[in-house]
């Protein structure tokens, strides 16, 4: 696996979305087993205009339109990758996977398990997830710990252009059934992403997004941009923090985390999610328990409000971490 | 006789799971899956294991299943309710859920279609699953693109404790055909062949690119919605039990008295020694058998 085959500086310089669009038709050149289903995917492209241009090239047989029928978007992709091919489908929203449940957390997750590893299910379900400027409160959740806490799905949150065009193409790789989140906010944010076809990103391994020696701060999906910028602040009042973003949530690669807080000796993870029962809680018990004694302070979890997301764009805003919160907690942990 | 088999150990033995009997609707079974070939698919219900036995699955394997014995196709991990899998022979699953199967079948035939195969999916359910939501979601989208399925209802009248009338605003379940443009036909479920006929002209407009259809199989449940269930729900008992709808005597009648005794012993000899090699295995091993097949 080539994670990187040339510098990311001479790169191209990519959207999110684009990158993640890079990343569908690389795949469905590769493979012809590959395909995708969703709601207006084809013809408009996506309501965020990710799969732009890809029924042009691969035609109505691989890129299916459907109508408001979520449960027939997973159950189908779970029956499609059973009798041999590989569907890439798209909910609108993350939300979706709730009026898919059944498909996502029974037949997606355990059908392989159930029926005794005879049938693979080499499905990714991309979801965007996440605020994005006045959805409300049923198309802006991020889910991502619902997902965590069903075992037999993998889940993978991509930060970056690079990751997300690198993540994707190892999630339609992978075996096993892939809840891709990528985040609404992030889609027109650009940087440097591969050509090269051979690019890819493992899933499980974090990446270390800003090398520091104070604070280790954990971070995934649109917190990681605001984490790199609070970042820089500190710097500048003199407080060095380590951002680490895990990219993949399940399978989750602690030691990479753990081997920064024995550095740092202080943790804070910071999460879009309602905070209660988030993936910070899970990652800050695996630091105790792997890292106790390197601990100077306690662990601290920034996250979102426990509320659902009001529809108002200032209200929603309000309800999860900003820059200026990052900034403060890092201060007042740094003081503990 | 395999159903017999199952009620006469439950009875003895009890069972680490809800046995949901067959009895009855074998004929559905046996008759429909008779019409598909061994690269077809099927996505089974929950009544019994006709649809495996018929479509090619080793007896042992179904019967390790339901005995959650390492032989099993799930070794153990299926079994209660009864999942049993074998894709070489086109049997792909079954949901806990039920009227899980539209969807997922809905997708096979996408599947199908994208392989450019001729290949067919059967998809059975009961009167019951198809109040699903899921069937609206896969009819629509299997009918508007003509998927090679075939819809085959075992509609026994009762889901668990609900008599179909109370259901469903229409007399059949074939009724609901029509909205989703395809034909909707009703067959006698004791009668293999004439289930067999029906399903033989599904698969064929199937295979034809001409789209799914729905057969209703009228049928009975025999014994409760599991075995040990003491229905005191039902009304309809006597008739249930009454061995002149009985499926398997139904087929007897029409073949010769020798050849149906020789038949007899044949299949009483396979299924006795099946479930006796299945019964003498060993229960798959919990520490090996619980994390495998999480993640491939």
């Amino acid at each position: 696996m080539h994670e990187q085959s040339q510098p990311m500086s001479d790169a191209p310089v990519l959207s999110y979305g684009r990158a993640i669009n890079q990343a569908l038709a690389e795949e469905m050149r590769r493979d012809e087993r590959v395909w995708l289903m969703g709601q207006d995917i084809g013809r408009l492209g996506g309501v965020f205009g990710v799969t732009r241009g890809l029924l042009d090239e691969f035609g109505e047989q691989r890129v299916v339109d459907t109508g408001i029928t979520e449960t027939f978007i997973v159950g189908g992709a779970v029956g499609a990758a059973m009798s041999g091919t590989i569907p890439v489908v798209e909910l609108q929203f993350a939300d979706f996977i709730l009026i898919a449940g059944d498909e996502v957390f029974h037949k997606l997750a355990k059908w392989r398990y159930m029926h005794g590893g005879r049938v693979e299910l080499p499905v990714v379900v991309r979801a965007p997830t996440g605020i994005v400027g006045g959805a409300g409160a049923e198309h802006s959740q991020s889910l991502e710990a619902l997902c965590m806490n069903v075992p037999g799905l993998k889940v993978v949150m991509p930060a970056s252009p690079a990751d997300a065009k690198g993540l994707l193409k190892s999630a339609i790789r992978d075996p096993n059934p892939v809840i891709y989140f990528e985040h609404k906010m992030l889609y027109r944010v650009k940087g440097p992403v591969p050509a090269d076809e051979r690019f890819m990103v493992p899933l499980g391994k974090a990446s270390v997004r800003l090398a520091g020696e104070d604070l280790t701060v954990v971070a995934t999906g649109l917190m990681v941009e605001r984490a790199l910028e609070a970042g820089r602040r500190l710097g500048e009042a003199g407080v060095s923090i380590e951002v680490i973003d895990p990219r993949s949530l399940v399978p989750l690669d602690i030691e990479t985390i753990v081997r920064s807080v024995e550095k740092t000796s202080r943790a804070l993870i910071v999460h879009e999610a309602p905070r209660t029962a988030g993936a910070g809680a899970e990652i800050a018990a695996l630091i105790q328990e792997k890292a106790f004694f390197a601990l100077d302070a306690p662990i601290w979890r920034l996250g979102g409000t426990d509320t659902p997301i009001p529809q108002d764009a200032e209200l929603e805003e309000a309800c999860i971490p900003s820059v200026d919160a990052i900034v403060e907690a890092a201060q007042e942990l740094m003081r503990v | 006789m395999c159903e017999l088999r199952i009620q006469a150990h439950v009875a003895e033995h009890g069972f680490g799971g809800f046995w949901h009997p067959g009895l009855g609707q074998e004929g559905v079974q046996a008759g429909a899956v008779a019409a598909l070939g061994r690269d077809d698919y099927l996505l089974y219900a929950h009544r019994g294991l006709g649809y495996a036995v018929a479509k090619g699955m080793s007896l042992t394997e179904v019967f390790g299943d339901l005995l959650a014995r390492s032989t099993g196709s799930t070794g153990g991990k299926g079994a209660g309710i009864a999942h049993f899998c074998d894709p070489s022979v086109g049997v792909l699953g079954e949901g806990g859920t039920l009227g899980s199967g539209f969807v997922v079948g809905a997708g096979v035939g996408m599947s199908i279609r994208l392989r450019r195969s001729d290949q067919v999916c059967a998809i059975f359910f009961g009167d019951g699953a198809a109040s699903r939501g899921t069937w609206h979601e896969a009819a629509l989208e299997a009918s508007v693109r003509k998927l090679p399925l075939v819809w085959i209802c075992e509609n026994n009248g009762w889901a668990l404790s609900r008599p179909f009338n109370a259901q469903s605003p229409t007399e059949n379940v074939a009724d609901r055909a029509a909205a989703y443009g395809v034909p909707g036909v009703i067959v006698d479920g004791q009668d293999a062949i004439a289930v067999f006929d029906a399903t033989q002209l599904a698969v064929q407009r199937a295979r034809a690119g001409e789209g799914p259809t729905l057969i209703e199989a009228k049928t009975v449940r025999v014994r409760g919605h599991y075995e040990g269930d003491q229905q005191h729900y039902r009304d309809d008992r006597a008739d249930a039990e009454d061995l002149d709808r009985d499926p398997v005597e139904i087929l007897r009648r029409r073949i010769d008295a020798g050849r149906a005794s020789e038949l007899d012993a044949k299949v009483s000899a396979e299924v006795n020694a099946a479930f006796e090699e299945a019964l003498a295995a060993p229960r798959a091993e919990a520490e090996e058998i619980i994390f495998m097949d999480v993640y491939a």
